[in-house]
């Protein structure tokens, strides 16, 4: 083309060009349009499913919701679409960004992946995380927090609140993946979490449950899952108004679907499933007001590397593996690194299924395949160390993992960052001071590999400790591990959980890479913009691990025992009170001549009592003989007793009155 | 002494062995009577002092003057006003014995609906300005007589002018309301006497019905004196087609109405639009109506609190009231939808309302936007005078909630024959009326919360009561009493305004956190911490005391037998 233009005359050439110039600016002017009709469109929300098979057999699903809302006077007062509870949340408490999850089980960072952007953004600790950035002056954000906690768990309807008390929660700066200065971060890790949580969160959808891809949220099949983390996110500015991503993450088993008979070579087959068979429905249809509704299907690189090894290539029925439902798009990671082969994306528009007509994508493999996931460069583990109820230390371990290769390019005279971030109740009271690290073993100083560390120590039941500190170390080491001694505080009574003989967590620790990012790259596409679960993917974070929640045994009291030590004491002063008296007042003579007279008629109390015991079976025993002289006081003695009983019970009847 | 006692006890032994009564010869000694007898009156003296001790902090509480207002709010009859004129526009002056006739007969008709007094002051005027005026132009009859009467009084108009038919009498949107016509004196008391009783003083309810405090009858306002009106847009089922609605276009419609109930509360408003929002009780094909029918005995059903998401509001404080606005879309299967009341007839506005909850308007999609083949699916935007035609109704169902009738048009036992209606919602002698019954109720409510307080406050001795919780209550009796004195001068907003103080702040008083805690300790727990300590020492006491007592008394007697 471009030679017959030249073989012309210039004037053409020059008008090609002026056309081309046209119709690129028009292209760019059409795309204005487009943005600026999206800014003054109404809220908008969208639905997408993320379906991924794993490794190790099992299947990650993955929802992404987002409701946007654009920027107005009449944010928090009048909605359409966007959830006007959480509008108004934003408008009251001034929140720049909130991050808040529910996660059950635990993110397994070696076999689903810890470096690729799916498990770096939605890998989350166990029990609730949740972190905010307000839009206030330093001096008023404590109490945005408190009165926004308080508005969430009556959202949610989950103990959300026990993050309004100052030692529940911490302000870091900089160890986190968003930093500012107007952050408050808290953890709850042994909040459980259940439908009741999920129920909450679906009513934020303009659909909830009844339509769309959130209708295949089916309650048993879901929380049967290996891991389930509920997370709801917000960003909100002057000028893009609020984007709430509300996403949901399950790794589900899939049942085993076998046809025939089975053989020792399915034992190595990944496990057919389809939508069907995970949630025990089908799509019917996208929620109608959804602007774009689609399912993805991901291979993810090792699986494609895999696949092109068989020769199989990127269709949807192969020789590897059939998918039941022609794909409607095909999208493929675009990647610079040679020598790799880049993930896959099949892409299936709910918006052509209906009630009549369902959806039920699954995959049937025909051949055995064995890949693994990008794996973090290190593995970040956090264990406690010490016996006792005394005194303990913390040790948090990182181990580089084979992935951390491929990560550095020049693995000699190189080194790593990483950022780590804890926070400490305050009973459990870390000495900072005894920090020590060992590389390879070998202890090094400190000021060797900290590059940065910034310390708040805990205030007895005001404050939590908390550390920020950000290390280097070489690329080539084998392992590096970090420890700190801490003293178990004691608690004032009315502090204990009722469960106190469990024990105490101390919330996971964020271990941050800030050399490393995740990132995936699509060929740029103007429907690629559609889809807010794709640009997510595509957004470069830093990767981010959580490590382990830690749980200390405290030494916990006998609750009953303040009033065991007021009984003691005051049993002992009364002892010493009454010797007293008596030493001042008893005449030891003129008592014991008494007593010496008395001796022959009258017997002591305790001898009367038992004499009158014994004559009591004595008669029961020698009823017929009958004897009538234990027999008279009897009268009396029930007369006594009637009597007490008497008095305690109109002493209860009319203590009750009042 | 004690080694006299001592040395004199060995002496006796001897024979005191042989029988303890036998004969004394020195007086008993009274040293060790003395200590013990000392330590118990020390003890007892002590009690006291201890348990002053043990006491908590409590802030003293008006206790007399909560309980004085309360007693004399339980006597109070519902403020009313008591004062009436009457102007008569003739050619001529009025002389003092009509107006005193006209103004006895007025009385009389009164005395017979109530007991209060109401004075009746009658005055004439000749009418300058009026001959410009047409009559029968309702509007400017009424803006003319405001600039003539007095408006802080209720007042009604005699134009004595002769008109075709019968006379007219028109309530105007002020404090007043006309005659036009010439009338007999004893029909014009009539009249007067029943426009002033039936709309100025009750609001257009039947004689009686706004007497009394009961629940029911309380205004839709939150305990803290906010109320916030929720609008919500429910469409049945968005698969069959999505409706919005520009609700800010509504807001040259509500704004005025807010502002003539600011006094009674902080209104605020808020909208929603929720779907996949069926209601909960079914309607039948009514072949005669060409529509689905739903009875009004299924009405308690329509509201689906499972899904129906309306929710209270977050950005509204704590205890303020949400009154739900609802316009319910049926969906396609259901299109179009009526409610049918039981003598067959349909609800004209296709709404009902729920008292102290709010109201629900049925509204049916218009044809054009149904469609055969996809039964109007797509996203509708409800038409401007759609819209217009449901928040009229909306405003209706406010008035209901406020205990006002939805609309006046005419009266023919009083023989009204028309109410002027004004674009604020609420004309000033509706809003006097609601203005003296908020007063009223929330006077009563905030009696009624510093009495059960003050009852609470007396039945737990061991309750600590913090210096603000007596700050709220004194100043909350204190605004009590100040709204009481606004009522009686008939200055009804600012009493509505410091009315609705009060009852809040008793409400703070009363919700205090303070209060809600539950670590002040029973008496049991009191009980289980000084048992231990007094009880042993308190016998070792008595039983001391007893025994020297009886020893002495014992010894005396032997010392005076042998003595005599």
């Amino acid at each position: 083309m471009a030679s017959t233009v030249a073989a012309r005359a210039p004037a053409t050439i020059h008008t090609s060009f002026l056309l081309l110039l046209v119709i690129l600016l028009s292209c760019d002017l059409f795309d204005r349009i487009i943005a600026s009709s999206g800014e003054a469109r109404e809220e908008e929300f969208t639905e997408e499913l993320l379906l991924k098979p794993l490794p190790d057999k099992k299947i990650l699903a993955h929802f992404h919701f987002q409701s946007t809302v654009p920027p107005s006077d009449s944010i928090g007062h009048h909605h359409h679409l966007f959830p006007k509870a959480i509008a108004q949340l934003v408008k009251k408490f001034h929140i720049r960004e909130l991050e808040l999850s529910f996660t059950q089980g635990r993110w397994n960072y070696e076999s689903w992946g810890g470096s690729d952007p799916m498990s770096n953004i939605n890998a989350k600790p166990p029990g609730v995380e949740m972190w905010a950035v307000f839009d206030l002056p330093v001096n008023d954000i404590d109490e945005s927090w408190k009165g926004l906690t308080h508005a969430l768990s009556g959202i949610f309807c989950s103990s959300l609140n026990f993050l309004e008390s100052s030692t529940a929660y911490s302000a870091p700066h900089w160890g986190l993946r968003t930093n500012s200065s107007s952050m408050r971060y808290g953890a709850l890790p042994r909040e459980a979490v259940c439908t009741e949580n999920l129920t909450p969160w679906l009513k934020l959808l303009p659909c909830r449950d009844k339509a769309g891809l959130a209708s295949l949220l089916d309650r048993p099949s879901i929380y049967k899952g290996y891991y389930h983390s509920q997370r709801l996110q917000l960003f909100s500015s002057a000028a893009s108004g609020i984007i709430l991503d509300q996403t949901l993450t399950v790794v589900l088993q899939p049942n085993v679907q076998r046809n025939g008979m089975p053989n020792s070579y399915d034992r190595f087959l990944q496990p057919n499933w389809s939508i069907m068979s995970m949630f025990k429905k089908k799509v019917t249809g996208q929620c109608a007001l959804a602007r774009a509704s689609s399912i993805f299907i991901e291979l993810e690189d090792g699986l494609a590397t895999e696949l092109e090894k068989l020769g199989a290539g990127e269709s949807w029925n192969n020789l590897a593996f059939d998918l039941s439902v022609a794909p409607d798009r095909v999208i493929k990671e675009h990647n610079s690194v040679e020598g790799k082969s880049s993930s896959i994306l099949y892409e299936f528009k709910v918006v052509k299924y209906s009630k009549y007509e369902p959806l039920d994508v699954g995959i049937k493999w025909k051949l055995p395949l064995l890949w693994s996931c990008p794996e973090a460069p290190f593995h970040a583990r956090r264990f406690l160390m010490g016996s006792g109820n005394e005194r303990g230390s913390i040790a948090i371990s990182l181990q580089p993992t084979q992935s951390c290769d491929q990560f550095l390019s020049d693995s000699h005279k190189c080194t790593v960052r990483a950022v780590i971030f804890q926070v400490a109740p305050w009973y459990v009271k870390v000495y900072y001071h005894t920090l020590q690290i060992f590389i390879d073993g070998r202890s090094v100083p400190v000021a060797d590999v900290v590059e940065k560390i910034s310390v708040s120590p805990s205030e007895d039941k005001v404050s939590p400790g908390s550390l920020q500190m950000m290390l280097r170390f070489p690329c080539d080491m084998n392992s590096a591990a970090l420890a700190m001694d801490f003293d178990k505080g004691f608690l004032h009574i009315d502090e204990y959980p009722p469960d106190a003989n469990q024990g105490f967590d101390i919330p996971s620790a964020v271990v941050s890479f800030p050399d490393f990012y995740s990132s995936r790259s699509y060929l740029e596409d103007n429907c690629l913009k559609q889809s807010p679960l794709l640009l997510k993917l595509q957004k470069r974070t830093a990767l981010q691990s959580y490590t382990e929640v830690l749980l200390v045994p405290l030494t916990t009291p006998d609750f009953s025992m303040p009033y065991n030590v007021i009984t003691f004491t005051c049993t002992v002063l009364a002892l010493y009170f009454g010797s007293l008296l008596n030493a001042l007042r008893r005449r030891i003579g003129e008592e014991e001549q008494l007593l010496k007279s008395k001796d022959s008629k009258r017997v002591g109390l305790i001898p009367r009592l038992l004499s009158k015991l014994k004559g009591r079976t004595l008669e029961s025993h020698q009823s017929s003989s009958g004897s009538s002289a234990s027999s008279k006081p009897r009268p009396k003695w029930l007369f006594k007793v009637i009597f007490v009983a008497l008095i305690a019970v109109l002493w209860h009847y009319y203590s009750n009155i009042d | 002494m004690a080694e006299q006692e001592t040395a004199a006890d060995p002496i006796l032994a001897p024979s005191s062995s042989s029988s303890p009564l036998s004969v004394r010869t020195t007086k008993p000694g009274t040293k060790r009577l003395l200590v013990t007898l000392s330590i118990l009156l020390s003890g007892l003296v002590f009690l006291p002092i201890f348990y002053k001790s043990t006491e908590i902090y409590r802030s003293p509480l008006p206790f007399s003057s909560i309980s004085s207002l309360s007693s004399h709010l339980h006597s109070l009859r519902p403020p009313i006003p008591t004062l009436l004129h009457v102007l008569f526009i003739r050619s001529h002056p009025i002389d003092s014995t009509d107006s005193q006739r006209i103004s006895d007969l007025i009385i009389l008709d009164l005395q017979s609906r109530t007991k209060s007094q109401v004075s009746v002051s009658i005055s004439a005027h000749s009418g300058e300005g009026l001959e410009s005026l047409d009559l029968s132009d309702d509007e400017a009859m009424d803006a003319f007589l405001l600039g003539m009467v007095d408006a802080s009084v209720y007042t009604v108009v005699v134009v004595e002018r002769a008109v075709k038919g019968n006379a007219k009498v028109v309530v105007g949107k002020h404090r007043h309301a006309w005659v036009v016509g010439l009338v007999e004196e004893s029909e014009v008391a009539r009249v007067i006497s029943g426009v002033f009783w039936k709309y100025f003083v009750n609001g257009g309810r039947e004689d009686g019905e706004m007497v009394g405090g009961e629940e029911g009858d309380a205004l839709p306002v939150g305990s803290d004196g906010s109320l916030v009106l929720s609008f919500s847009l429910l469409n049945a089922d968005p698969s069959d087609g999505v409706y919005d609605w520009d609700i800010q276009k509504t807001d040259r419609v509500l704004a005025p109405i807010l502002e003539s109930l600011a006094p009674i509360a902080n209104i605020t408003v808020e909208s929603q639009v929720l779907y996949h929002a069926p209601k909960s009780s079914i309607s039948n094909w009514d072949d005669r109506l060409h529509s689905y029918a739903l009875s009004t005995s299924a009405l308690p059903f329509f509201v689906n609190s499972n899904e129906w998401h309306l929710d209270t509001s977050i950005a509204a404080p704590g205890r303020s009231k949400v009154l739900q606005f609802v316009v319910y879309i049926p969906s396609a299967t259901e299109w179009p939808l009526v409610l049918q009341f039981p003598n067959g007839e349909t609800s004209q506005t296709n709404s009902f309302v729920s008292p102290m909850w709010g109201g629900v308007v049925v509204w049916n999609p218009p044809e054009s936007s149904r469609n055969v083949q996809k039964p109007h699916f797509g996203k509708h935007i409800i038409s401007t005078e759609d819209l217009q035609k449901i928040f009229q109704v909306f405003v209706g169902q406010l008035r209901v909630l406020f205990g006002l009738r939805s609309n006046n048009l005419d009266d023919a036992e009083i023989g009204v024959t028309k109410f002027l209606a004004t674009p604020k919602g609420f004309t000033a002698w509706e809003l006097d009326v609601l203005h003296r019954r908020h007063t009223y109720l929330n006077l009563l409510s905030c009696a009624s919360t510093l009495d059960s307080l003050s009852k609470l406050v007396k039945s737990l001795p061991r309750m600590i009561i913090m210096d603000e919780i007596g700050k709220q209550v004194k100043l909350s009796v204190e605004v009590a009493s100040l709204a009481q004195n606004y009522a009686s001068h008939g200055v009804y907003n600012a009493s509505a305004v410091s009315s609705r103080n009060a009852r809040a702040l008793a409400e703070d008083a009363f919700y205090h956190p303070s209060i809600m805690s539950i670590s002040y300790s029973s008496f049991e727990h009191t009980i289980a911490i000084y048992m231990p300590f007094f009880v042993p020492v308190s016998l070792q006491v008595l039983i001391a005391a007893k025994k020297e007592l009886t020893r002495y008394k014992r010894e005396r007697a032997k010392y005076l037998a042998s003595s005599a």
